[in-house]
């Protein structure tokens, strides 16, 4: 249904060219929901923005249903207003001199040929009703909650039932609670709707949980792209594994060169563990080994496999379900969760128990290597 | 995101090229690229075409011929003959500073002392006493200039007359409304409430936290005012500082009014008196010669302000609504607060509107109750029966709403161009627009004047001349209407495009309802300020382009005083009902907010 093919942005700037979308591609099929997840600045939202219509790209391609929306090559740009798109904004955008029922006309409103009053009534209520605010229909735009507003912008971007569904960032701008509260609302809504959606954020739980699809961007350029456990599990790169989920690195040396059953020595022989070896490692190279916080058990004597590695407990931080540990591995820091009961103390010595099944190996950072 | 590429060759170029290209936004049709270019025409027009005419006329000559008649050619003869001439150094250039210096003292120092007791003291009737203070706001120069000569004139002057009375003096003072003190007693009181808003509104904008600050880490309230209050607030109160200069070097009533019976002459009136010599014919380019100076005079004020108000702007961030000033206690200075600001009140409000109305009833006399009996409506009769008031009143209603409406207009076009594209030469606009601050009216007046004259089309003399010669002041509209654009977040009008809204549908059912408050605001302040107006149609003036403000000059000037006193009545009732939407319309907003 929306296909990117090598998305471009660039921007003028009096020192040159700053690319910000530097050649994205990525497919969403019809009805399924895809994710651009990534930080601040990384294109995520600049890809979004093209898609919707609302900037130039400088290069590739977007399809949208089978037509071409946006080739720079061959000079063609459909505008926003004439691609069959509906976009929820960070800030809602509800206008606030409409009411609601006003707000989520809009779009049949402004449609050539416009359609009759009845019409574009009954079609704005019942994108109201599934949104649950069909009571309110009435009410001023500008006496909406946070929850209300998001309700209405998305009510507004269904209703006239369009090819692709856009959401730039759209829990952004709730408090913590209500956060995670619209998150299963806006989930079901766009199960219940069955729209092709592309969705923005910079949180990783909401992109894990809501996704049939996730694409991690770090400037500009997709760095991973797959389904949520997936790229959870097997982050291709460090940069993924440490923008999904804090990641620990511990830096290593091959020892043992053996297929899925090599062996991985920690510096100042704090350890080793058996790890699968990427290919083109050899015995004797720099390695990093990656981690969760959840798959780092803590014990506090020498257990006697290869799968572990000595530590020294530098921080505990009581946080209700969890015990967050902050670990010294020489001078790298390492974070563990421990289930609240487990007694440790500032100070001792604990041994960090590593599953082979959840660590991935990467090639030390050259710049690390050259040191 | 950041990675800055350098140019290298021609695929770099077309990369660049087409970055432009994408920049821009190319989806606003042809609706929005004839509005642009429109308003930008009328910009350029209303502010650059008048000067370019003025720049020009100073280097033509012969002095009586029009800059472009045949016959006219490029010399430096107007230039010569005006800065050769003694009499610019040792008076006009002199008695303008003083003039200047004197008037912004007296305004600022009691301005600052009003905005000072209403915004940060527990001073009684606090609402009250603003609204008291901004009355005159709404009544035009000439006509309070009027006033003063009914009450400082020398033999006849209410206060002379009182004063001669209570001290028992024979003769004509012992004051004199027609002396250099005189001029700026009468400018000085004048623009009071006009600095009164502005520093008020500098006062307010101050976040009380800092002062807050200050206090919890053990300054006392004397240090917090030395050391917090005034440095933050500086900028913002320099600011009006600057502009009531720049408003007073460019004055022009006060100076005819007042200056010309008393032979003191400023650089606005020696303009006019080459325009209008006694025996000559007028001197075009000896005016522009005049006034090229302090055209340049005036936008270096301009950016003197600019710099401050952005210093300002940075200085000081209102966060919220809400705000609980703290508010000095006056205790024992209470009564003299409040009779200062009686006295202000009784001469810059109240004494001015009984002695018009008054004279509009009872002619030149004081008031006492033997005379309440010779009452007599003629004044009246005869304005009534006059069909030039009714012209001049028609014409006054046509000349400030029309040059409100166009000036609203280009300025919404200017700031939604300005913020909202990535046109170039935007900014060029949005300069221009500023500059037409720093434009004198005498000047604006005279740059109209010359080049209506050379214009083919039968324009000069007529209300539209007027019209188009008000719209210069274009900085108010768009300043309101960028303030306003810049609180709608962009997204709602993408929104907008992304529900299937076309550019013109996006600016009609969002843009246009969302900045209404900014447009009416922007529209009754031009409004208010083109009823005001009396350079610029008193150097335009013709008969059947005469406006209200002009009319009563001229009653006072054939010594139809009665008359005069009727006029200027007449424009202060036009007026009253304005003052109430305008109050009406900002209380709606405030609520609402």
């Amino acid at each position: 249904m929306l296909k990117v093919e090598g998305l471009e942005r660039s921007y003028t700037t009096p020192d040159g060219l700053v690319h910000a979308v530097k050649g994205v591609s990525f497919e969403v099929p019809t009805g399924s929901f895809f994710t651009l997840l990534g930080p601040s600045g990384c294109g995520k939202t600049t890809t979004l923005r093209c898609v919707a219509g609302l900037e130039q790209p400088t290069g590739g391609r977007i399809t949208i249903g089978g037509t071409v929306v946006a080739q720079p090559d061959n000079d063609i740009f459909v505008p926003a207003f004439k691609r069959d798109v509906g976009m929820v904004f960070q800030s809602y955008a509800i206008w606030p001199h409409m009411n609601v029922l006003e707000n989520v006309s809009y779009p049949l409103v402004v449609r050539k040929p416009r359609p009759p009053r009845d019409e574009i009534r009954d079609r704005a209520m019942e994108a109201l009703r599934l949104v649950g605010m069909d009571g309110l229909a009435n009410r001023s735009a500008t006496k909406l909650s946070g929850g209300q507003q998001q309700r209405v912008a998305f009510a507004r971007a269904i209703v006239r039932h369009p090819k692709v569904l856009l959401l730039d960032e759209p829990l952004s701008n709730l408090d913590a609670k209500l956060r995670e509260q619209m998150r299963y609302e806006l989930q079901e809504l766009v199960a219940r709707v069955a729209i092709t959606t592309l969705y923005v954020t910079h949180d990783q739980s909401e992109a894990l949980a809501m996704s049939d699809n996730v694409a991690v961007m770090s400037d500009g350029l997709i760095a991973q792209m797959g389904p949520p456990r997936t790229v959870y599990n097997r982050p291709a790169n460090e940069f993924v594994a440490g923008f999904l989920g804090g990641a620990n690195f511990l830096d290593a040396t091959i020892i043992e060169a053996d297929g899925i059953n090599s062996l991985a020595a920690f510096d100042e022989d704090r350890g080793s563990v058996r790890v699968s070896l990427p290919a083109g490692l050899n015995k004797g190279d720099r390695v990093q080994i990656v981690f969760r916080p959840e798959d780092a058990a803590l014990r506090f004597s020498a257990g006697n496999n290869d799968n572990q590695v000595r530590a020294s407990i530098a921080r505990l931080s009581f946080q209700g379900g969890l015990t967050e540990c902050h670990l010294k591995v020489g001078d790298t820091l390492v974070r563990s969760m421990l289930h609240p009961s487990v007694q440790a103390d500032t100070g001792a010595d604990a041994w960090i128990e590593l599953n082979p099944a959840r660590c991935t190996v990467y090639p030390a950072p050259e710049r690390r290597s050259q040191v | 995101m950041s990675q800055i590429s350098l140019p290298s060759g021609a695929v770099q170029r077309a990369r660049i090229k087409r970055a432009a290209k994408a920049e821009k936004r190319a989806d606003i049709g042809w609706a929005g690229w004839t509005a642009i270019a429109l308003g930008a025409a009328a910009a350029c027009y209303f502010i650059l075409g008048p000067l370019l005419m003025l720049l020009t006329t100073a280097f033509r000559g012969p002095q009586d011929f029009l800059p472009f008649e045949d016959g006219a050619g490029w010399t430096l003869d107007n230039l010569a003959a005006v800065y050769f001439d003694r009499n610019l150094y040792t008076t006009i250039i002199p008695n303008t500073l003083i003039f200047t210096a004197g008037s912004v003292t007296v305004t600022f120092l009691i301005a600052f002392t009003l905005a000072w007791l209403v915004e940060r003291t527990d001073l009684p009737f606090r609402n009250g006493v603003y609204t008291i203070i901004l009355f005159p706001l709404l009544v035009p120069g000439i006509v309070l200039s009027i006033t003063w000569i009914f009450l400082l004139a020398p033999n006849t002057g209410w206060i002379n007359v009182i004063l001669r009375t209570l001290l028992g003096l024979e003769g004509s003072g012992p004051l004199n409304i027609f002396s250099m003190g005189g001029m700026i007693l009468a400018q000085g009181i004048g623009l009071v409430p006009f600095v009164f808003l502005l520093l008020s509104a500098a006062l307010r904008s101050m976040n009380p936290s800092l002062e807050e600050a200050s206090n919890t880490a053990g300054a006392s309230p004397f240090t917090t005012i030395r050391r917090v209050t005034l440095p933050v607030l500086l900028p913002g109160l320099l600011a009006p500082l600057i502009l009531a200069t720049l408003i007073t070097l460019e004055q022009f009533e006060t100076p005819l009014v007042i200056g010309f019976p008393a032979r003191i002459n400023v650089f606005s009136t020696r303009i006019f008196f080459e325009l209008n010599p006694d025996t000559d014919l007028p001197a075009y380019g000896r005016a522009a010669a005049v006034a090229l100076p302090f055209l340049i005079c005036g936008v270096l004020l301009l950016l003197l302000y600019n710099h401050f108000i952005r210093r300002a702007e940075s200085f000081v961030t209102v966060t919220g609504k809400g705000f609980r000033p703290m508010r000095f206690a006056l205790g024992r200075w209470r009564l003299p607060a409040i009779l200062f600001i009686s006295v202000y009140a009784l001469f810059g409000a109240l004494l001015p509107g009984f002695v018009l109305v008054w004279a509009s009833l009872f002619g030149y006399s004081l008031p006492s109750f033997d005379i309440l009996s010779t009452i007599s409506f003629a004044g009246y009769a005869d304005l009534f029966n006059n069909p030039k008031f009714w012209l001049a009143a028609r014409n006054t209603f046509i000349v400030a709403g029309g040059s409100a409406v166009i000036v609203t207009t280009i300025g919404v076009i200017l700031a939604w161009t300005i913020l909202r594209t990535q046109l170039m030469g935007r900014w060029v606009l949005d300069f221009i627009s500023f500059l037409s601050l720093g434009i004198p009216a005498v000047i604006a007046g005279l740059a109209s004047m010359l080049l209506y004259l050379s214009m083919p089309i039968g324009i000069y003399g007529t209300v539209l001349a007027l019209v188009l010669a008000y719209s210069y002041r274009m900085a108010v509209s768009t300043r309101l209407t960028r303030a306003a654009l810049m609180q709608i977040h962009a997204e709602l009008e993408e929104a907008s495009s992304v529900a299937g809204g076309q550019w013109l549908t996006t600016i009609r059912r969002v843009v246009l309802p969302l900045l209404r408050p900014s447009l009416v605001a922007s529209f009754i302040l031009l409004f208010i300020i083109g009823f005001r107006e009396f350079t610029i149609p008193t150097i335009l003036q013709s008969p059947d382009n005469t406006v209200l403000s002009v009319m009563m000059w001229q009653a006072f000037q054939g010594g139809k005083t009665t008359q005069a006193a009727a006029v200027g009545t007449m424009i202060v009732i036009f007026v009253i009902p304005i003052i109430f939407g305008l109050r009406r319309f900002v209380l709606a907003r405030d609520g609402r907010d």
